[in-house]
């Protein structure tokens, strides 16, 4: 009982290192940069919602309304200087990092390296649940799994059925040649940045629902976004999705049958092994878009 | 990319880092000699990454401190400068930079960085040069082996077995003690020595509870770095305790009640051991009656007289400023407080920046500390002297003592009703 | 061993400053920030020599030198045993945790970045949750190391720990050099480069993979070893933590990857600047400059900065010592300061565009020797007639599909076999099989009496099989020249790197690139890449040649040239087996065609013959056709 619990929180909070993850495995899958920065903006995210919901007494969730057109725009920004700059794979991975660095001590000389959280009264969610049965769905990580899934369905179909999403699987495959083929890269890359950023502004949101926040948060995402991210096949959506409910899982269970200090090992040998088996991607179908080692 | 802007941005970053780099000339050469040079306090502080949070409310106290200091004269009729470098919370820039300190730039005196390796690598450098280290956060007392270290936050040479034995005492005097306690530990050093003890002495939580006729029904132990609380959450709620123990830091008591009360449980009584005292209050009704470790709170200003409550309203204005979230001058500020108290009082029974002279005064003498009276060093006990330290409890949105009964500004509370 | 002199002197000056240099007046900061970057520049050269040289970016640095320390916290610190022993004991283990990791993922053939990078970066974190798990090691406790006793003649704990870190960190950036400079590095470059293809021409890239990787684990385990004493407290968030992972990185593609020398700069630089920030006191900005810092120079030198030093070494080292000798003898601010401006403007005169400097100080890039061209001894031919590769009943399956179904053909020296059929008849899996990139599902294949059906690809490469690929694929950060000069180096008969070099030249009149052997091949078109392609895979004096589709892409003319090109090779005595569409090409060339459709041999004869053969007619224009 205590298992069958875990497990269905686990794969609720899974939605929520989907949510993180996504955008970090599509702007990584389709336009080859690994946009450590995507952490600076779940970061901003969350403190911009902590800053609106406490000043104005708005709603919470309802900041996302305002923290996702703003993100968006930085996160649409950040990619037009990357594309500017003609950053590639591995440079963009060093130049995010320095935006983060930076980032994160921009949010503690606005907010103090100490930590915030929403009271109870602005912030209601953090211990609501709802109880079905014998099982509790606490509100926060529902509210991140219907995100979570709203998204990489939204993406899914983008990517799969419009003109646009096709231009992007194009351009991940071959730049030079679609653009041959009309397809206009720059106009792309922006979207798909602003995505990630939106994306990344409701990670942040659900996560000052339910955590204190302080400017080191970033980092400690970085382990299990990245195992979700590689798992579930970069740039594979719905992938990153299953790979996030996977990881949520596994901790979720082994932490709750035999000790939380083993789940890690567990969870980490899990990968390995899964990797080891399956070396394409626990989850695509088939070799990744673009050109492979 | 146009070579211009390149150049323009390269050049732009490297005129803000030299201007970065010009240092404010406030390192001195060697102390000694003229009376009109500043006596120079060396440390670091962790002030960026990790542990920023708790550095500034040190960074704080100890400036007030030294403010103070040099309002009243200063120390030998000398005023008193602190030169305080940030550690990026990295403990390989702790031994460096203490070694800079003494070895370059020849500071006087030395106090402690914050957070327990941090320590540990300085005290290493320190005890290298032989310079006493009055350090304000460390409470291991068998990990600090430095005879010229010197605690200012003490539970007694054996804390495994002072903290357990208090609460278990606190709460056995309650109408409706508890019976069944749940142990959640996190696998940090400092925190997970109160349940399993250290070393090869296995004294601890979990074999103290037995002796004082509690059944430990749950015992967790997690990573610093746990995400998903509800598994734990999960495994506590089922074992139905009575009492919640939370060997943590920071937020883990914030995230396990939450968790819990999102599987709509709620513990009887719940402790916490070294948490970050502001974000449990903002729980509201839900850690109502929290008890935790205590060195100080501001309700003890009136028991303890002087300029206690001086020091806690200025504290409040300076926090406030520095845009602290809970601007209260509590245990970690009054352990910096102490460490400073015991750096004075050594220079000054000394009466001279010897560092061999210092460290025997303190020992032949020891120190009075604002918070903690006065206290002596055994260097049998690694100096740590008898715990002073209470037990407080969140009541009325407030953190207040409650235990021992001659502290206490208030009752202890026992489980919430229903 | 003379090229290494240079090392040995600069850890004797290193070991001079440590021990005696507080006599001298050697300034006081040296040695704590010394301490520090040594073990900087020994992480980030451990850290290049498998990811900057083979391109297997690892995120799992922190194993290396959490084992390290560990060993030497659990060994001294909880056991008192001998820093003689638990050093080196810590560097022995995490050379076998390098080849663990190794073994588990350089088998996998289809191993992606990614993939890797993943793999490693889940170790450390398996490590850090054994060990405080188990109280052994360290519970979550954290370890004290025991200052240990330090001989008289010596002035301090932190002048021991200086000098041998610096021995440390010179004889990784000695290895690293060495192995630049030797085979292994060419081999390691190949594998960056195109990994498939190295393997095919001869270079053994799991070998090579994991001898990188052993000494990336044995440096990294021996700096965390000395790490431990360092730190003289070792908790598992103090060093199985992302900083060093980030950092060596950092460092590495700052400085450059591909140069043993890069890591270091990248290294120097870092610490010089994060010391100076921590010591300036403006501590609310000093991680917003460090970012911009790095930001703005990576951007600005995406391939790092050693190699655009190395374009104009005297501006650079110019400017690296002027402020640092001023700053000595000029009383304002702290030296440090100056050694950081000198580092600074260093870096800046190494991106400037040539136009900013005076052209005195610019020193053009020495041009590489063009070495004589060697002809090789004509390779022996083996007698004509000898059977040079045999298939037997070979099959290949992909799931249910049969890509090729009892294959059986031999072929002949000196023949030139043309490998026809239509699209989807499993021409290129049957030179894949012949090459070793693919294993048949069933069957025997031999080469020169050598049954290959077993052996990895850079094996049947020195049993004498070379090939072309469809897409031409070089290795491009080396000279057409060097690309050619691979082929001799891993091929059958391992020639020395000059040598090589030299009978690459030849290799190269036979395809008429010889004018363009100093450029590299993204200046070349796809004709010259082709004969590229050829030229390379006739230096390593293959048995067979395997062409597929040679003449993808060709106009007329290139056609032609092509063909005369496979008629010298073949006039040499090598064996060819030709897959071609063009009819005329193989008019002019085969003298023997082999017919595929769908996966089976359908004609195998005389080319009049076969292309009047009814059967083979149907197969490419339909099985309707009237004959």
């Amino acid at each position: 009982m205590t298992i069958a619990q875990a497990a269905l929180t686990g794969a609720l909070i899974g939605g929520l290192y989907a949510l993180m993850a996504t955008g970090l495995s599509v702007t990584w899958g389709v336009l080859r940069v690994i946009n450590l920065a995507h952490f600076a903006m779940i970061l901003l995210g969350a403190y911009l919602t902590y800053q609106l919901a406490t000043s104005t007494g708005l709603d919470p969730i309802l900041t996302v309304l305002i923290t996702g057109p703003v993100l968006f725009v930085v996160g649409a920004a950040v990619q037009w200087a990357y594309d500017r700059l003609h950053v590639a794979e591995f440079t963009s991975l060093l130049v995010s990092f320095g935006l983060l660095i930076i980032a994160i001590q921009a949010v503690t000389l606005i907010w103090s390296a100490d930590f915030l959280r929403m009271p109870g009264d602005i912030n209601p969610y953090a211990t609501e649940s709802w109880t079905v049965g014998r099982f509790v769905f606490p509100v926060t990580t529902v509210l991140a799994f219907g995100l979570a899934l709203v998204l990489v369905a939204a993406l899914h179909l983008v990517l799969r059925r419009t003109f646009a999403g096709r231009g992007m699987r194009a351009i991940a495959q071959d730049r030079a040649v679609a653009a041959a083929f009309g397809v206009d890269h720059q106009r792309l890359s922006l979207v798909l940045g602003g995505v990630a950023g939106a994306s990344a502004a409701a990670a942040g949101m659900v996560f000052a629902l339910t955590n204190a926040l302080s400017p080191t948060a970033a980092y400690e995402w970085f382990g299990i976004v990245f195992a979700v991210v590689i798992l579930g096949g970069i740039g594979q959506v719905v992938g990153t999705f299953a790979a996030g409910v996977a990881v949520g899982v596994v901790s979720a269970v082994v932490s709750a049958a035999w000790s939380p200090a083993t789940a890690p090992i567990v969870l980490f040998s899990a990968i390995v092994l899964a990797l080891v088996l399956r070396p394409q991607g626990l989850f695509t179908l088939r070799s990744v878009v673009g050109a492979g080692r | 990319m146009q070579k211009r802007v390149r150049l323009a941005a390269a050049l732009v970053a490297l005129v803000a880092a030299t201007a970065a780099c010009s240092s404010r000339s406030d390192d001195s050469g060697s102390g000694s000699g003229s009376s009109d040079k500043p006596i120079v306090v060396g440390s670091t502080l962790s002030l960026t990454g990790i542990f920023a949070a708790t550095g500034k409310i040190h960074q704080i106290a100890g400036q007030e401190y030294v403010d103070r200091l040099n309002k009243n004269g200063g120390l030998l009729g000398r005023q008193v400068q602190w030169k305080v470098l940030d550690d990026q919370s990295d403990q390989a820039k702790v031994g460096q930079l203490y070694e800079q300190l003494i070895s370059q730039d020849k500071v006087d005196l030395v106090i402690g960085p914050y957070a327990t390796p941090n320590i540990l690598s300085a005290m290493a450098v320190a005890q290298r040069h032989n310079y006493v280290l009055p350090q304000h956060t460390a409470v291991l007392a068998p990990q600090l082996t430095y005879s010229c270290q010197f605690p200012a936050w003490s539970y007694g040479p054996r804390p495994n077995e002072f903290i357990p034995t208090q609460l278990f005492d606190a709460v056995a005097s309650l109408p409706d003690a508890p019976k069944r306690i749940a142990v959640v530990t996190s696998q940090s050093g400092s925190a997970a020595f109160v349940t399993d003890g250290f070393g090869s002495d296995k004294t601890g939580m979990l074999t103290i509870a037995p002796q004082k006729g509690l059944q430990v029904v749950a015992n967790v132990h997690y990573p610093p770095t746990t995400s998903d609380w509800a598994p734990i959450a999960a495994q506590v709620r089922a074992a139905k305790p009575d009492l919640v123990v939370n060997n943590g830091l920071g937020v883990d008591a914030v995230n396990l009640l939450q968790a819990m009360k999102q599987l709509n449980y709620r513990p009887p009584m719940m402790f916490a051991l070294f948490p970050a005292p502001g974000p449990l209050l903002g729980l509201g009704d839900l850690s109502a009656g929290t008890l935790t470790t205590s060195l100080f709170q501001p309700d003890q200003a009136g028991k303890l007289g002087g300029d206690v409550q001086a020091i806690v309203d200025d504290f409040k204005t300076r926090a406030t400023a520095a845009k602290l979230p809970y601007p209260v001058f509590e245990t970690q500020a009054a352990a910096s407080w102490n460490a400073w108290d015991i750096l004075a009082d050594g220079v000054k029974a000394a009466g001279s920046l010897d560092q061999q002279k210092i460290c025997d005064s303190l020992h032949a003498d020891g120190a009075q500390t604002t918070f903690s009276g006065k206290v002596t060093f055994d260097p049998a006990d690694h100096n740590f002297w008898a715990g002073t330290e209470t037990l407080a409890q969140i009541q009325g949105g407030k953190w207040v003592t409650v235990w021992p009964q001659d502290k206490a500004a208030a009752q202890l509370r026992g489980p919430a009703a229903a | 061993m003379r090229r290494y002199g240079g090392f040995g002197l600069a850890f004797l000056i290193l070991a001079a400053i440590g021990l005696w240099g507080r006599d001298a007046g050697v300034p006081g900061f040296v040695v704590p920030l010394g301490i520090t970057a040594l073990f900087w520049i020994a992480q980030a050269t451990s850290w290049n020599l498998l990811s900057g040289f083979s391109g297997y970016f690892s995120f799992g640095q922190a194993a290396y030198v959490g084992t390290g320390a560990y060993a030497v916290a659990v060994l001294t610190g909880r056991h008192g045993v001998s820093l003689v022993w638990s050093v080196p004991a810590g560097a022995a283990l995490s050379g076998l945790l390098a080849l663990a990791i190794g073994a588990v993922s350089f088998r996998l053939r289809s191993l992606r970045g990614e993939i890797f990078a993943l793999l490693t970066l889940a170790v450390p974190f398996i490590l850090a949750a054994v060990a405080s798990i188990n109280r052994t090691i360290d519970g979550g406790q954290g370890t004290t190391i025991p200052l240990p006793s330090v001989p008289g003649w010596i002035d301090g704990f932190p002048q021991l720990l200086f000098v041998l870190d610096a021995a440390v960190a010179i004889g990784a950036l000695a290895v690293a050099a060495a192995v630049q400079h030797g085979r292994l590095g060419w081999g390691l470059t190949a594998i960056r480069d195109a990994e498939d293809v190295a393997e095919g021409i001869g270079v053994g890239t799991l070998a090579y993979k994991m001898w990188a990787i052993l000494l990336s684990g044995l440096i990294g385990g021996l700096s965390g070893a000395l790490y431990a004493l360092q730190i003289g407290f070792v908790t598992v968030e103090g060093v199985f933590g992302l900083t060093i992972p980030l950092l060596v990185i950092v460092m590495s593609v700052l400085g450059g990857r591909t140069h043993w020398l890069g890591p270091a700069i990248g290294a120097l630089l870092i610490v010089t600047l994060q010391d100076r920030l921590a010591a300036s006191g403006y501590t609310d900005w000093n991680p917003i400059v460090l970012g911009a810092v790095l930001a703005v120079l990576v951007v600005v030198a995406p391939d790092g900065l050693y190699g655009r030093m190395r374009a104009r070494p005297w501006a650079v080292i110019g400017a690296l010592v002027v402020p640092i000798v001023a700053g000595y003898y000029i009383p304002y601010g702290d030296l440090q300061n100056w050694v950081l401006a000198g580092m600074l403007l260093a870096a800046l005169v190494a991106v400037v565009p040539a136009r900013w400097l005076p052209a005195r100080l610019l020193r053009p890039p020495r041009p590489e020797p063009v070495p004589a061209v060697d002809r090789p001894a004509p390779p022996e031919p083996g007698p004509p007639g000898e059977t040079v590769v045999e298939c037997r009943s070979v099959a290949r399956y992909y799931g249910g599909v049969h890509a090729l179904e009892d294959v059986s053909l031999t072929v002949a020296g000196g023949e030139l076999v043309g490998l026809v059929g239509p699209n989807g008849s499993g021409k290129t899996t049957l030179v894949n099989l012949l090459s070793g990139t693919v294993r048949p599902s069933r069957g025997a294949i031999a080469v020169a009496g050598q049954d290959t059906a077993r052996l990895a690809p850079h094996r049947i490469a020195h049993a004498g099989v070379a090939r072309t690929y469809q897409i031409p694929r070089p290795f491009d950060s080396m000279t057409v020249r060097d690309n050619v000069a691979m082929a001799g180096m891993f091929g059958r008969r391992r020639l020395p790197l000059a040598q090589a070099r030299a009978e690459a030249g030849a290799h190269l009149e036979t395809v008429s690139l010889d004018r363009l052997a100093g450029a590299y091949p993204g200046s070349l078109n796809l004709h010259q890449r082709q004969l590229l392609e050829m030229a390379r895979a006739v230096a390593s004096e293959p048995r067979v040649l395997l062409l597929d589709e040679a003449m993808a892409g060709l106009n007329p003319a290139e056609i032609d040239e092509a063909v005369e090109v496979i008629r010298r090779i073949s006039a040499a005595g090598v064996t060819i087996v030709l897959v071609e569409h063009l009819l005329r090409v193989l008019n002019q060339l085969a003298t023997r065609l082999v017919v595929l459709d769908r996966g089976r041999v359908l004609a195998d004869g005389e080319p009049q013959a076969v292309l009047a053969d009814p059967a083979v007619v149907r197969a490419y224009l339909g099985r309707q056709t009237r004959v």
